[in-house]
């Protein structure tokens, strides 16, 4: 315990005594963390808006003008029974096109000369949530476009399959642009407790003679890497919350962006731990390596 | 105590030691004396580990250090005292924490710690400059310190690497006899000197090195 306190207390002199170096190295740390946070944050966001225009996903079933009532009730049950249908509205060629009135009051007209109305009677079908990937929704509406009675099926495939593959490839760039910022944190860690261990190496060579363990004269090392790596981190959150709330001025009244601003949101508490961890973890890692290579520390 | 069988070891091919054969017993006190060069740091550095021979054997406390594991050298070395002749200590660590450090590196408690360091500080004569840095200090006294630190956990082996290096005639004095008291009570004492009128003064028993050669061995059950 007294060991433990020992080298607790020379890991935060250590930090002392080095303030130039140790402020240097938690801001470049901080500063490359908080690249990385910008990726995750807008990642999280956009997965989060993709999910949620999923959950919204609709199937707009048209019909054709030929077919009866009877046809029209038979349909529905048919629908109605098939396994990935979480609840359907009928819109009729009438309500159909007074939604289109209140929808564009100043493209009525367009409509006025065409005598009877052409637009279709629709099924408006909400999908359970196992089945609302785009691929379930795809495969799904080429099933129903062959059922008799049917004359279109849409929904907005194309636009959740773009946000789709964009939140892939964002998750892609996250990896790729973590890893190397990752590496990056590493190295400058390394670095700083690198310069810290040629400072001070006659006092390793010292702790060495007078039988101290490799252990023992590591630990003050990996002790402060890791101190530097949380620091370093909890500055990048702090950094990229300021950001976060000055974007989301920027963007101005609710609404402007479609309601889509209302979503985004910071990291969690668990990400924001995951992230300050990380850091640590990062720290440490710089320090392990710098040691690994310090040959004289070993015994 | 200390045996060394036939021990060479060898810098770039160039034999540092050369085929020395030498055996120490318990409580001897015994002066390593020979020209720079002749091969009594590699010695020293041997029996602490800090270098491995390339031929023989050396047995230390009955270990045998030619082979002994990496991870076994710290507790070897926990078992003797060693002074530099550049005294090597911690500029930013006062004289207390500085004779402290062996006992930190051993988990001893608080309370021995300070009962221990006192004793060691007392036997050396610098009680009185605990709270010093070593920079405040001359170098009579920081040797002092540096033997207070190699003495403090009662090792059974004081190894010294030309203590008196830069030191007058009468402070060179004043700490060979503090060798002479530490031994009397127990301690096997091997110092490395060059200095012909530390031998002449302590009268003990003298191996002397040429060129890695041990040239001769006097004294020797003195």
């Amino acid at each position: 315990m007294r060991r433990l306190g020992y080298l607790v207390r020379e890991a935060l002199t250590n930090i002392r005594l080095n303030r130039t170096t140790t402020l240097i190295a938690v801001a470049t740390t901080a500063f490359t963390l908080a690249c990385f946070g910008v990726f995750l944050l807008l990642y999280l966001n956009l997965r989060g808006m993709a999910s949620s225009l999923q959950d919204d996903i609709k199937v707009i079933v048209y019909l054709h003008d030929a077919l009866t009532a009877q046809g029209v009730t038979a349909l529905q049950h048919q629908i109605k029974a098939e396994p990935e249908v979480a609840s359907l509205t009928y819109v009729s060629k009438e309500q159909a096109l007074a939604d289109f009135h209140a929808q564009f009051p100043s493209e009525s007209h367009l409509l006025q000369g065409l005598g009877e109305n052409p637009l279709p009677a629709s099924f408006v079908v909400t999908l359970v949530p196992k089945f609302r990937s785009s691929d379930a929704v795809k495969r799904w509406s080429d099933r129903l476009r062959s059922v008799p009675g049917v004359a279109q099926v849409q929904y907005s495939r194309e636009w959740i399959e773009n946000l789709a593959v964009v939140v892939g490839y964002l998750e892609l760039a996250a990896v790729a642009v973590g890893t190397v910022l990752s590496a990056a944190s590493v190295t400058i860690i390394a670095n700083t407790i690198r310069l810290t261990l040629y400072a001070r190496r006659d006092e390793i060579e010292i702790m060495r003679l007078i039988g101290a363990t490799g252990a023992f004269i590591k630990t003050p090392y990996l002790l402060e890497g890791s101190v530097l790596g949380a620091l370093g981190a909890g500055l990048a959150l702090v950094l990229l919350k300021g950001g976060f709330e000055f974007f989301k001025q920027q963007l101005g009244e609710p609404g402007r962006f479609l309601g889509i601003e209302a979503g985004f949101g910071f990291f969690p508490d668990h990400v924001s731990f995951l992230m300050v961890l990380a850091g640590l973890v990062l720290g440490f890692l710089g320090s392990f390596v710098s040691l690994f290579g310090f040959g004289r520390v070993r015994s | 105590m200390i045996q060394l069988f036939h021990v060479s070891k060898y810098y770039d091919r160039r034999p540092a030691l050369f085929d020395v054969t030498i055996r120490i017993e318990k409580g001897e006190f015994v002066l390593l004396m020979g020209p720079s060069g002749a091969g009594k740091t590699t010695l020293l550095k041997l029996l602490f580990c800090a270098e491995r021979p390339d031929e023989g054997q050396i047995l230390v406390q009955n270990r045998n250090v030619a082979r002994i594991k990496s991870s076994q050298v710290p507790a070897l070395r926990r078992t003797m005292g060693f002074v530099f002749q550049d005294f090597k200590l911690l500029p930013k660590k006062n004289v207390f924490e500085n004779v402290a450090l062996p006992l930190m590196v051993q988990g001893v408690s608080s309370f021995d710690t300070r009962r221990k360091v006192a004793e060691a500080l007392k036997a050396v004569g610098i009680e009185h400059k605990k709270e010093s840095r070593p920079a405040m200090l001359s170098a009579g006294e920081q040797q002092r310190v540096c033997i207070a630190r190699a003495i403090v956990n009662g090792p059974l082996i004081l190894l010294a690497d030309e203590p008196t290096g830069n030191m007058d005639p009468d402070l060179a004095g004043e700490i060979m006899e503090l060798f002479k008291t530490i031994n009397a009570r127990g301690t096997t004492v091997m110092i490395a000197t060059h200095n012909r009128q530390v031998v002449e003064q302590v009268n003990r028993r003298v191996v002397t090195l040429v060129q890695g050669h041990l040239a001769s061995d006097e004294g020797a059950g003195q």
